[in-house]
This record gives structure tokens, C-alpha cells and sequence, in this order.
């Protein structure tokens, strides 16, 4: 009798770990975040997901090896970024063994897998340039633990609110489960019942065992006469409890008592051990059993808010770091931002990819310079420096900034939106007026060298003598028309007029308008 | 039989009367607020046509349409600008139609020129002060005084040192965009608003120098209080000579507080007042943990009755207690005092920008970001109307040379009233130091020697001695009731006797 019964449980079992595993995921809005930080399968099992991208950045979902710093992995792409927009931000490293497209904003995929045969905690991440920190979570790979042995059940016939003594009661009828799992499936009772099922169950080993309840309404397990999980009360089986014990290696009695008042009839147990991932002893799953009920549901302290670029330009006054203290960052459709000061009245930074991240600012008191969400930051003039100076050698130092210091001359006025609400920016120095706003061309996230930003300058009224206006400071070499910056990133400028003066590029500054181009070489 | 029936019956009345609370008298109402953001509320000012304006912390300027409804779900919200800098101070200004928003480093003009209803022309009207990057370099503005200039007052760099320009000082910024030094001695501001006179008004926070929260009169020229930001006074011409410091702290060495010095302690704001001429004490002290623990906006009532009993009164908005507070102002000898009582609370979130109508309702709002707050959300807005209920209240708190004259908002029971077991006082005050915040210190308990009722049941004379010039006078009134034999909806109220009437 007792070889066809274990032949059987291992049927059931096996037949379970045959089914496909379905997980919806998705990315949750502006947070930075997937909504489920683990999943579960069984070794081998198949496993489909549908992962939906609910943000308005890209994302993929890119599973890896146990052990992959996922973060580091993503970070290396930034090595060589052009290669890494050509393969669409999917990092070329062995340990991913599967993975999604990258999905734009509000596209859908569905990725069907055969689960790794070797237990583990296999990471994934989205492999997107500066998401991999917040946007992970963790896939568990364990082979199920063992079922219910010898489970009989005991009915009761009663009204309760809360669990009564069963103890003291006696059963209305009792039998044996055939297929050892937990079921309230009663033929002759839909209200006012109580079930108690007693049963055996294995601890392969010596360790501390998880054990999982959700019930309509209350119910609790007790191990070995010991409550180790109440779901008590009349109500809905919404959540899942959990509780753990140490459990010695060998057979443990197992109890579940359970009752119902009236209305949906539910019950959900299982139970998880170090070796071994969340089991159900029930035949009904919980809709969250493979998430252990837990979602991604609270907003933490300091969890991204990164601001989208759709349509019109996005600007963002705030301290970012490497714009001086009166920054103004904006991101232009196209995925091509600027950080503008109006410290220095000058243009501070260029970045492509994602804008900015704001959550350094709206979380907490809002302190702390925020540096770009993207890649490819580049300062061309150094640290907060103005354009205009006025020197007879403009291979000269310009004036660097210091912290609190306002530069002499110099008189912010402003900025206007044009239809587009793409800004100009106005301020004068010393008898001259000057507008400057710029324009994107190509797409900053794309690897085809085709990014630009386009700077026009327009200056009106009177300069003093031996004024400069300078583009770029760093080793540029002289390419055709353009001036090429090798490091930290291959960079291009070009502009009618411009000149090298050892690590200034520079343009002789009179009235009239000058066009500067900045370009990401491919 | 009958006696045990009455007895009964006057037990299950008195029982069944339970006392009224704050919100039978004035209504809080929460509006949603637009799903797309976190509408903590920085600034609030009032647009024609009944609309608002509301700055927020996150930088946005939302145009609201219908918050003055009965009908809460009528209200609606336009983007108008974002992408600023903290938005602290929010005016508008009649004479050119557009909105002026104080924020971290600039006063910004917003104009909306295609008429869309989106600012589209963003003007420097003001920068000139500095800013270090420090998250605690807040700058709150205020609406157009009757000059037509706008305020602003400039948190230091952190709580002590001012490292760049007018740090700790309030400026005036006039019609033609010029700026002018206005007062020094400004820690951490927390707003700033007039009185019915158009006098101007910040709140401080507690801190170094500032034992507790402060309502503070800013005269042109006055210093006052925190000496950090007094470094730029040669920057300011026009405020003649630098103060010479406040003594930092008299408790250097072994000797405690307990112990007496000989000839009195020197870090009294009262003693230092002699010593530093430009030194104007706080208006008011709001008692910290008892009225507030992070003062903000200042409300004034102008609805001529629309908000009840208590016309032309300041109300002061807390961003940690999450409630209003009521202050009444007098001017004794020059200069001005009065007495803050606990008026609403209940609020869900910390306040921060606060503004009332010409009908008489409060709209406020804030977030409790960065500073734990009451309430139990992470921000609101939410306007708070007078149900047209009169509470009985103390109404107004005058210092007179032997005492105080307190009047009530309804007539009192002349017995409960006239009985000086009714009352009770203490006197304190907080040192005046560089140490962070500081106990309620030098504590009188003065005899009330003498009350008197008016004629008319509607105020009381209290006779107290001793009267300490530069104490807080913790005035409770606990027995006195009303005609209708209830007690006062707030039992006590906190006068700050810079100086005694002549």
C-alpha cells in the first residue's frame, strides 16, 4: 500500500512542476520600478511572463546567473556606449540567459522560458543606462518540498465567528483525502461548517520552515499541537499570512483547522523550506502564492522620480550637479538634454538618454546636487565658467567659478517659450544683449552619430575690445570644419568662426549670431 | 421618585451636551488635488474672478478654479509654470495682470502672453542674493505690500552662519526690480504676511537664538535677533552700522542655570534690547509644543465678519502641529506684543502657504516632507470656513499697567467670571543664546489680585502682580463661563509683554 501512494504523491507533484509557471510583471509608473520584486519557479518548469511596460521610459527585463552584480553589468555598458545603443541596451555578457525587448512606454511582451534546472536566486534587471540600481528583483529556483501524508479530515456542523474549540466538539463525519491536499469541497454543506484536517509532513531537515495561510473565512495550522499561523475571523481571503518554526528532520503532525460563517468558500496553505520553494498543500493557489502575497505596493523614500520628455521640453530648476547652484536643466525631445546656468550665463552641461531624476529634491528636505539621469555628460567649458570674456590672449584661463561668487558684467534676465516651449534664454553683459536657445536633431538614444544639439547665440549691441566667446575647453584636434574632443567621450563642435587657443575653442565675439553644433561621434 | 427623575434628567443632559469642539465652529474641507503631482502647497494668493494661484515645493504654479464652492468636487486645476525652483512666495499683482513667484534664488515675473493659459515669459525681476547650494537656504516671499514692493525672507545656511549675501535678512524688492536691505537677524523663516495695517510679518523657527517659534514685526531697519547673517551690513548702506553681537551665552564655565548670578543673567532679549539698539523682540513668542512646533503662514482676517468673531486677527499656520493658530497684536510703547491662542487644528499635513478670501475662507495647504508632521498625509490642500457658529473664545488680550483686559466673544456668566479661581498665570521666558532651541526659564508665579467684569459680560480686568517685562504671560482661564454655562473653547492663551503700558 504504502509504494503506489508515494508513487502517486510524486506523480502530483511532478505533474505540478510540469505546468507553466505565468507571472504578469510590470513596470510601475515614474518609481523606477518592476511591481514584483521575486518570482519563483521549479526547476525545468516552464515559465511565461507577461511583462508590460506601464512607464514612460523604456524598459527591459533581462534575467542572469546567481551572483551577477546586475548593476556593475549594466554600468560596463557605458564603456562603449555606441555598441551598446546598437544592441538596443542589452548588455553582451554570457550571464544573461534570458531576456525581453527593450520595450518603449506602454508596450507589452510576452517571454516564454524553460526555468534553470539548478536551484538559485537568479537576478533580473532592466539593463536600461541608469535603472539597473532600483529597477531589479530576484528569481528563486527550488525544487518543491513534499506534500501531506495520511490527511484525513473531520467535519462540524456550527455557527461561528471566530474558530471554535474543535476539540470539544464532535464531528459530524470523518474520512480520509485520497489525493492529500487541503480542499473544502463538500457536497452537502455551504455555510455554518468547520473542517479539521490532520495529517503528516516531512522535514527533509533540521531548519526553520515557512508556512502560508489564506482563507474565507478563518483558519490556523498548528504543528505538532503549535499554532504557527491564524487567519482567524470572519473575511475575505485577501492577504496571506505567514509564520515560520524550527522544525526538526522527521514527521511533524500537522494540523489545519478551518471554518466557514457564509458566502465564498476559500482555502489556501503551503509551506517553504530553505531547500525547497513555496509549496501549497491546498488544492486552490492563491492568486499572489508564487510572490509570497508581497507586491511592490508602497512608495519608498527616495524611490526615482525620473521627469518624462514626451512632446515639448521639460525644464527643471533645481541644484544639479556640475550646473553651479542656479541651474536650469532641460530636456528636449529627441533625448537630449542641457543644464544652462544662469550663474555663468552660459550653457553648463550636455547629456543624452533620460533627463533628470528628481527625487533627490522632492523627497526630504531637498538638498544635494542631482547629477543627469542620462549618459554622456559633458561639461565643454569646465565647472560653471562663462562664455564672454574679455582678454588679448584667448589662450588665457578663463574665469573659474567660486561657489557664492556672481561674475561681474553679467545680468540674468530670463527666459521665453517659444509655440514649442522651447526656451530662449536672455541676459545681458555689460552693453550687449544676448538670446541663446537651442534645437535637437536625431535621436540622443540612438547609436547612429546622428544626436545634435544645435546652440544659436544671438548677440546684439555693443562689445567691449578683445571679447571672446568661447565653445569648448579641452585637447580638441582640428577635423575638416570640426573640433574633436577625444576624452572623456568622443565629442564633436562645430560652429562658423571658431578657433583653438590651446584648451580654448573659442569664436571672436561680435554682434551677430553664432551657430554652434554639438554632436556625439559615433 | 420625581427628585431621582430630575436628578437623572440633569445628569443624562449634562451628559448628552458634550462640549463643543473646534470643528463645530469652523469647517475643514480636503480638496483632491491633481493625480500627476504632489501638490505640496508652498504659496497661495488670490487671482480675480474668485480663482487661486498656489506655488508648490516641487517648483509648480497651478491655477484653481472653484475652491470657493460648498461643493468641494468643483474644484478644478490648471498647470500654469513648472520646472522652478521651490516656489515659497506667490503674488499677483493688479496693476500688471501677472503672477510674481518667489523662488530659491530669484523673484521670477510669469506672464502668459499667447494666452493659453501656460506662462510662457519667465523674467528676472530680482536675484540678488546668494545662494550655496545648502538645502536650508529656503527663500519665502510675500504678496505686494501697499508700496507695491514685494518681500522675501532668506533663510540662513544651515541654522547658524550666512555664507552668501543677505542670508538671514529680509529684502524688499520695489516696483522697478531694485532690491533694498530691509531687516538683518532672520534664521529660518517659515512665512510672511501683513496685518490689517499692511505692516509686515515673518514667522521664525525655533532654534539658535529663537527658544521657540516667533512672530516677528519687520521694521525697516531692525535687527532681528540671529546675528549670522550680520556679516553683509556692508553690503547695506542704507542700515546704517552692523549691531554689535548679542552676547552669546552667560552659562560658559560650571555655574547652571539653577545657580543665580549676581547682577542677572546677560542673555535675556529684554536686557540685550538695552544693549543692541537695533534689536526688536519677537511680536510674539508661539510657545513651542504648546502652539506650534514649525510657525508658517500669516493669514490675516479682512472679511470684515465673513470669518467670524475675530476680524483683522492673525491667523499663524504650523507646518509640524499641522494647525492655525489665532493672534491678537496691540502696540504698547512703540512697539508690538499680543497673545497667541490655540484656534484649529486637524489639518492633514503640515501647512506651509495660507491665504484667506474677501468671504471669509482660509485656504492652506503644505506637505510634511523633510519635517515630520501631523495629520497623516504627505500633502494637502484644504480651506477652512467658519460654520457660523460663534465660539466662545477669548476675543482680544490687552496689557494694561497693572494687568490685562481680556475680552470675550459671547457675555460671561458675571459669577464664574468674576471669581479668581477662575484664572491662573505663570509667567517665563526663554534665554537669548546661540544654543539650538531652549527651555521656559526664569518662571514667576504672580498673584492675581483682582478681577473685575464689565458691565456688559463682555470683558474681565485681571490685576496681576508682578507684571515682568519680557516674560510670556501663560494666562489660563479655566472656571470662566459663558451665559449658557459653558467654558471657553481654548483655555489659554500666551501674551508676550515686551513692554508694560505706561
Amino acid at each position: 500500500m504504502i509504494r503506489p501512494l508515494i508513487f502517486l504523491l510524486l506523480a502530483a507533484l511532478s505533474a505540478r512542476a510540469a505546468e507553466t509557471a505565468v507571472f504578469t510583471l510590470k513596470t510601475m509608473t515614474a518609481q523606477m520600478k518592476y511591481d514584483t520584486p521575486e518570482l519563483q519557479a521549479s526547476p525545468g518548469q516552464p515559465v511565461k511572463i507577461l511583462f508590460e511596460n506601464g512607464d514612460d521610459l523604456p524598459h527591459n527585463l533581462v534575467f542572469c546567473q546567481p551572483g551577477t552584480d546586475t548593476a556593475a553589468m549594466a554600468l560596463k555598458q557605458m564603456e562603449n556606449p555606441e555598441a551598446a545603443l546598437k544592441r538596443n541596451w542589452l548588455p553582451d555578457d554570457p550571464r544573461i540567459w534570458a531576456h525581453s525587448k527593450m520595450l518603449n512606454p506602454h508596450e507589452k511582451e510576452e517571454i516564454t522560458f524553460t526555468a534553470p534546472e539548478k536551484p538559485g536566486t537568479y537576478p533580473y534587471v532592466c539593463t536600461f543606462p541608469g535603472h539597473a540600481l532600483t529597477m531589479r528583483g530576484e528569481l528563486k529556483i527550488a525544487p518543491l518540498g513534499g506534500g501531506l501524508e495520511d490527511l484525513h479530515f473531520s467535519l462540524h456542523l456550527g455557527s461561528w465567528k471566530k474558530l471554535p474549540d474543535f476539540s470539544k466538539l464532535t464531528p459530524h463525519r470523518e474520512d480520509k483525502v485520497d489525493d492529500n491536499r487541503i480542499q473544502v469541497k463538500l457536497d452537502d454543506y455551504k455555510n455554518e461548517f468547520g473542517v479539521v484536517f490532520t495529517g503528516k509532513l516531512h522535514a527533509p531537515k533540521k531548519g526553520t520552515y515557512r508556512f502560508f495561510l489564506a482563507s474565507d473565512d478563518g483558519a490556523r495550522i498548528l504543528i505538532d499541537g503549535k499554532e504557527v499561523v491564524n487567519d482567524d475571523g470572519i473575511h475575505p481571503a485577501s492577504k496571506i499570512k505567514e509564520g515560520a518554526l524550527l522544525l526538526e528532520k522527521g514527521d511533524h503532525e500537522f494540523r489545519l483547522e478551518y471554518f466557514q460563517s457564509r458566502g465564498f468558500i476559500e482555502l489556501y496553505a503551503a509551506w517553504k523550506g530553505s531547500d525547497f520553494q513555496t509549496t501549497p498543500l491546498s488544492t486552490w493557489l492563491h492568486p499572489q502564492w508564487q510572490v509570497g502575497g508581497r507586491k511592490n505596493s508602497k512608495k519608498d523614500d527616495f524611490a526615482p522620480i525620473p521627469l518624462a520628455v514626451t512632446t515639448e521640453p521639460v525644464i527643471y530648476r533645481n541644484f544639479i550637479q556640475g550646473a553651479g547652484n542656479r541651474g536650469i536643466g532641460v530636456g528636449y525631445p529627441g533625448s537630449v538634454n542641457i543644464a544652462w546656468s544662469a550663474e555663468s550665463m552660459n550653457l553648463a552641461l550636455i547629456w543624452r538618454g533620460a533627463f533628470i531624476d528628481a527625487s533627490k529634491h522632492w523627497n526630504s528636505r531637498g538638498g544635494g546636487h542631482q547629477p543627469p539621469l542620462g549618459y554622456d555628460v559633458l561639461q565643454p567649458t569646465g565647472e560653471v565658467t562663462p562664455a564672454f570674456f574679455v582678454t588679448e590672449k584667448p589662450d588665457a584661463a578663463w574665469p573659474a567659478w567660486e561657489k557664492g561668487k556672481r561674475y561681474e558684467g553679467f545680468e540674468w534676465q530670463g527666459y521665453s517659450l517659444d509655440a514649442k516651449r522651447f526656451p530662449t534664454f536672455r541676459y545681458t553683459w555689460h552693453e550687449a544683449s544676448i538670446e541663446e536657445s537651442f534645437q535637437v536633431s536625431g535621436d540622443g538614444n540612438k547609436p547612429d552619430g546622428n544626436a545634435k544639439l544645435i546652440r544659436t547665440v544671438k548677440i546684439a549691441g555693443t562689445l567691449p575690445a578683445n571679447a571672446w566667446y568661447r565653445i569648448g575647453s579641452g585637447s580638441f584636434e582640428s577635423q575638416g570644419d570640426a573640433f574633436v574632443l577625444k576624452a572623456p567621450k568622443t565629442f564633436r563642435i562645430t560652429a562658423a568662426g571658431a578657433q583653438l587657443a590651446g584648451q580654448n575653442l573659442v569664436i571672436p565675439a561680435k554682434p551677430g549670431t553664432l551657430t554652434i553644433t554639438y554632436q556625439w561621434a559615433q | 421618585m420625581k427628585r431621582l427623575v430630575s436628578l437623572l434628567f440633569a445628569l443624562s443632559s449634562s451628559l448628552w451636551a458634550a462640549d463643543p469642539t473646534e470643528a463645530d465652529f469652523y469647517k475643514i474641507t480636503t480638496f483632491e488635488t491633481p493625480k500627476e503631482t504632489a501638490l505640496e502647497v508652498g504659496s497661495i494668493d488670490l487671482l480675480p474672478d474668485g480663482k487661486l494661484v498656489i506655488g508648490t515645493r516641487r517648483g509648480e504654479i497651478w491655477i484653481v478654479s472653484g475652491a470657493g464652492s460648498s461643493d468641494p468636487s468643483s474644484v478644478s486645476y490648471q498647470l500654469f509654470a513648472s520646472g522652478l525652483h521651490e516656489v515659497l512666495g506667490i503674488a499677483y499683482n493688479p496693476k500688471d495682470k501677472n503672477i510674481y513667484a518667489t523662488t530659491r534664488y530669484e523673484i521670477t515675473r510669469l506672464k502668459d502672453v499667447d494666452g493659453d493659459g501656460r506662462a510662457d515669459v519667465f523674467d528676472n525681476v530680482n536675484d540678488d542674493w546668494g545662494v550655496s547650494g545648502d538645502y536650508h537656504e529656503y527663500a519665502i516671499g510675500s504678496r505686494f505690500d501697499k508700496a507695491g514692493d514685494l518681500w522675501v525672507t532668506l533663510c540662513l545656511t544651515g541654522s547658524f552662519s550666512s555664507q552668501v549675501p543677505f542670508r538671514g535678512w529680509a529684502l524688499r524688492i520695489k516696483p522697478d526690480g531694485t532690491m533694498v536691505p530691509t531687516c538683518s537677524g532672520i534664521r529660518s523663516p517659515g512665512g510672511i504676511g501683513f496685518d490689517a495695517d499692511g505692516e509686515v510679518y515673518y514667522c521664525d523657527n525655533q532654534g539658535p537664538w529663537h527658544g521657540a517659534c516667533t512672530l516677528q514685526h519687520l521694521v525697516p531697519g531692525s535687527f532681528q535677533g540671529h546675528p549670522g547673517g550680520n556679516v553683509w551690513y556692508d553690503q547695506a548702506p542704507n542700515m546704517g552700522p552692523r549691531p554689535i553681537d548679542p552676547i552669546p551665552e552667560a552659562f560658559q564655565g560650571d555655574r547652571d542655570r539653577k545657580s543665580a548670578r549676581p547682577g542677572g543673567d546677560p542673555d535675556r532679549m529684554v536686557l540685550e534690547r538695552e544693549r543692541i539698539k537695533q534689536l526688536l523682540p519677537p511680536a510674539v513668542y508661539l510657545v513651542h509644543g504648546k502652539i506650534g512646533n514649525s510657525a508658517s503662514a500669516i493669514i490675516c482676517d479682512l472679511s470684515d465678519g465673513k470669518f467670524g468673531p475675530f476680524a483683522k486677527q492673525l491667523f499663524i499656520a504650523d507646518q509640524s502641529h499641522s494647525n492655525l493658530s489665532r493672534v491678537f497684536l496691540e502696540t504698547v510703547n512703540g512697539i508690538k506684543q499680543g497673545v497667541v491662542f490655540p484656534f484649529r487644528s486637524g489639518f492633514k499635513s503640515g501647512l506651509i502657504g495660507g491665504r484667506m478670501d474677501e468671504e471669509g475662507r482660509i485656504f492652506t495647504g503644505g506637505s510634511d516632507r523633510g519635517w515630520g508632521a501631523r495629520g497623516g498625509k504627505p500633502f494637502c490642500f484644504e480651506k477652512c470656513e467658519w460654520t457660523g457658529k460663534t465660539p466662545f473664545e477669548v476675543h482680544e488680550m490687552r496689557a494694561r499697567p497693572d494687568g490685562f483686559e481680556v475680552t470675550f466673544t459671547q457675555p460671561v456668566d458675571p459669577a464664574t467670571a468674576g471669581d479668581l479661581k477662575s484664572y491662573s498665570m505663570r509667567e517665563f521666558t526663554y534665554a537669548y543664546r546661540e544654543q539650538y532651541g531652549g527651555d521656559e526659564i526664569d518662571e514667576i508665579i504672580p498673584k492675581i489680585t483682582a478681577v473685575k467684569v464689565a458691565d456688559d459680560g463682555k470683558s474681565v480686568r485681571l490685576a496681576i502682580s508682578p507684571l515682568t517685562r519680557g516674560h510670556i504671560h501663560e494666562l489660563h482661564l479655566d472656571g470662566v463661563k459663558n451665559t449658557d454655562g459653558l467654558p471657553l473653547l481654548h483655555k489659554v492663551g500666551y501674551y508676550t509683554l515686551n513692554e508694560i503700558p505706561k
